[in-house]
């Protein structure tokens, strides 16, 4: 970043605080998903609320940030690398948002099993460990960001993968269990939706992670990969 | 100053004193041009001098080169020694940062420094550790911006810092931290973070202790107290109210080997360690085996395999409580048909005890916890069969004055294996 080398200090503070906000609307995606990782292993059911209602915060916070990105771009008109961080600001703010409702749905989710009486730790034993590693897939996509780390951010998109791998065989196991048993599909189609949910939190600290190459680079590595097969 | 204007003078002097005879002898200009030859050498002199000094400040350095001529040289001296001494003094104070420093990286609590916008001053190698943090990227970096817990940024934004904030930090979910924030030269902060986690799970092992005695405690007691009131309230058939003081002195029993299990328990906690008289192991095994098969009444079969000669030293009556424990567990819980084999071995490495069932199996999830005073894998089962569930933490606690291990194997479905290793020292060796 040019920060330094800009007269105006208070465009550098301005870019500042817009960056400080995601962040802070980042670690209360982080703690959302673990929570309702949380949730899913010990069945706390009280704790989905209160993911409910902090989903609304982050849906706030989003709108602020996107409000204050217009603000800098119509006031400051920024160019090159700062117009970057800007866009992919106003970008990332979307997939966390999204990553946040993913996390709401786990929770409700958790809340169906446990209401109905089951027991998901029966099933998807897989899937705390899905939640762990998209979950560090979002921490360490906040971190690239933060640190504006591009090797950081390489390797999360390359993880990403991995989760997706995982979800497929968390999927073929679900379906070896309905197969064998049709009392457990209710659950099994219950947990099929938190593995997705998991899935897609990964899919988008994958998405911050290609922002932060963006930002920083200056390329756009969206979609690279499917286009090369 | 005054010695090189004087001096600057008497060459001027000197100059015209040639000068003017030249110029009168001679043509004037003649005397003229001696006259500024004079000058001009004194001022060639001052420019050489002049041009090293100009070139030693562009670069100066603590060396011989700065050496200068006449009155120069002093000046160069004096320079010479001022330079010297602010090198000396820097690398002095230099010094003395680092070993502060080191100080501060040496420290066991996380500190972190903080300016007034919370950018990262400074932080030692603990809150790296503790924070994820990264001092080579992270300097000047908003702390907010890397431990991004929501709780964590609302404390530094309340700037409330009268008490510590605990923290269950996202990155090490089972470790547990407490944050002092210290404003310090102004407004400055220092952030001191303390690991918990130790004091915090003691708290926590303390809290359930209290809240389980009394639980264990209150359920006979409870079925006491009603069996009174219906012996108060109303007159029963001698047959009945015999058969209701026979259940109200089972549970007044339950509650007396709680209480003594306790009180074994801190006994063996307070007690100096154990003496070290030879404790007859093949005597002691056949003693736990003829036990256990007067508690398994024939439902069990009862096996004995020992392999080396060998006995323990240290105390009888804690060894035989701790085996004896063992041992009566396997009978307990194994369903009748099963096998309860007691193995003991003995090798150059150290004896080993151990007690081996064909019984339900624990669920790996149970076994850390099992040594736990009033764990319980199936609170429902255990309390039927009998337990205080106090025995297996006195058998670790036993077993550890011995310095031995308790190690358990169990495999849900298959059976379990609970096995003490002494230390070769620990053994007797015949």
């Amino acid at each position: 970043m040019n920060e330094s080398q800009h007269l105006s200090s208070q465009f550098d503070e301005e870019l500042g605080r817009l960056r400080t906000h995601v962040l802070q609307m980042g670690g209360m995606v982080e703690t959302q998903v673990s929570s309702a990782i949380e949730a899913y292993s010990s069945g706390e059911v009280a704790s989905v609320k209160s993911i409910v209602e902090a989903d609304r915060k982050i849906n706030d916070l989003e709108k602020a940030i996107d409000d204050d990105c217009a603000h800098v771009i119509a006031k400051r008109q920024p160019t090159a690398s700062d117009l970057r961080l800007v866009l992919g600001i106003s970008k990332i703010v979307t997939d966390l948002e999204r990553a946040g409702d993913e996390a709401k749905k786990i929770a409700k989710g958790v809340r169906r099993i446990y209401e109905a009486g089951h027991l998901p730790a029966q099933y998807g034993i897989g899937i705390r460990h899905l939640a762990e590693a998209a979950l560090s897939l979002v921490r360490q996509a906040l971190d690239a960001f933060a640190r504006l780390d591009v090797a950081l951010a390489q390797s999360v998109i390359k993880a990403d993968s991995d989760v997706d791998t995982e979800f497929k065989s968390i999927i073929r196991q679900l379906i070896t269990h309905m197969m064998e048993d049709p009392r457990t599909i209710t659950t099994s189609i219950e947990i099929i939706s938190i593995a997705r949910a998991i899935e897609r939190i990964g899919d988008h600290a994958k998405n911050v992670a290609e922002q932060v190459v963006f930002i920083v680079e200056g390329r756009d590595i969206r979609h690279v990969k499917e286009q090369a097969k | 100053m005054t010695t090189l204007i004087v001096r600057a003078v008497i060459l001027a002097a000197v100059a015209a004193a040639v000068a003017i005879p030249v110029g009168l002898f001679s043509r004037p200009w003649h005397g003229w041009a001696v006259f500024s030859l004079g000058l001009v050498l004194q001022m060639v002199f001052h420019f050489r001098n002049f041009t090293r000094l100009d070139r030693w400040s562009r670069n100066p350095l603590v060396d011989a080169s700065l050496e200068g001529e006449g009155e120069w040289d002093n000046i160069f001296g004096r320079l010479y020694r001022h330079e010297k001494d602010l090198r000396q003094q820097i690398a002095q104070r230099e010094h003395e940062i680092g070993m502060l420093i080191a100080a501060a990286q040496a420290l066991t609590d996380g500190v972190v420094l903080l300016d007034l916008q919370n950018h990262i001053v400074f932080c030692n190698q603990t809150a790296e550790a503790q924070l994820g943090l990264k001092v080579a990227t992270d300097r000047g970096q908003s702390v907010v911006n890397l431990v991004r817990q929501p709780e964590f940024v609302g404390y530094l934004e309340a700037e409330d810092f009268s008490r510590p904030l605990i923290l269950r930090p996202e990155r090490f979910r089972d470790r547990v931290y407490a944050i002092h924030v210290i404003p310090y030269a102004g407004n400055r902060r220092l952030m001191q973070i303390k690991d918990v986690t130790q004091a915090d799970r003691l708290d926590q092992t303390r809290r359930d202790f209290v809240a389980n005695v009394s639980h264990e405690l209150r359920t006979p007691l409870t079925v006491l107290a009603g069996f009174l009131e219906t012996l108060q309230e109303i007159e029963l058939e001698p047959e009945e109210r015999n058969r209701y003081l026979e259940m109200m002195a089972d549970q007044s029993r339950r509650m007396q080997s709680i209480v003594q299990d306790l009180l074994t328990l801190s006994a063996i906690e307070s007690a100096p360690p154990p003496e070290n008289e030879v404790v007859d192991m093949a005597n002691l095994i056949d003693k736990l085996r003829r036990d256990a098969e007067a508690l398994s009444s024939g439902r069990h079969t009862i096996r004995v395999e020992s392999e080396g000669q060998g006995d323990l030293l240290g105390s009888e009556p804690e060894l035989i409580s701790a085996f004896g424990n063992l041992v009566t567990n396997a009978v307990r819980y194994t369903p009748a048909g099963g096998t309860i084999t007691l193995h003991w071995h003995v090798s150059p490495q150290g004896a080993e005890f151990a007690v081996q069932d064909t019984g339900p199996g624990i669920d790996a999830k149970h076994i850390p916890r099992l040594t736990e005073r009033f764990y319980r894998v199936d609170r429902s089962r255990s309390r039927d069969s009998g337990g205080t569930g106090l025995g297996l933490a006195i058998v670790k606690h036993s077993l550890n004055r011995h310095q031995a291990q308790l190690h358990i194997k169990s495999e849900v479905g298959k059976g379990s294996r609970f096995t003490a290793r002494f230390p070769a020292s620990r053994v007797n060796q015949s």
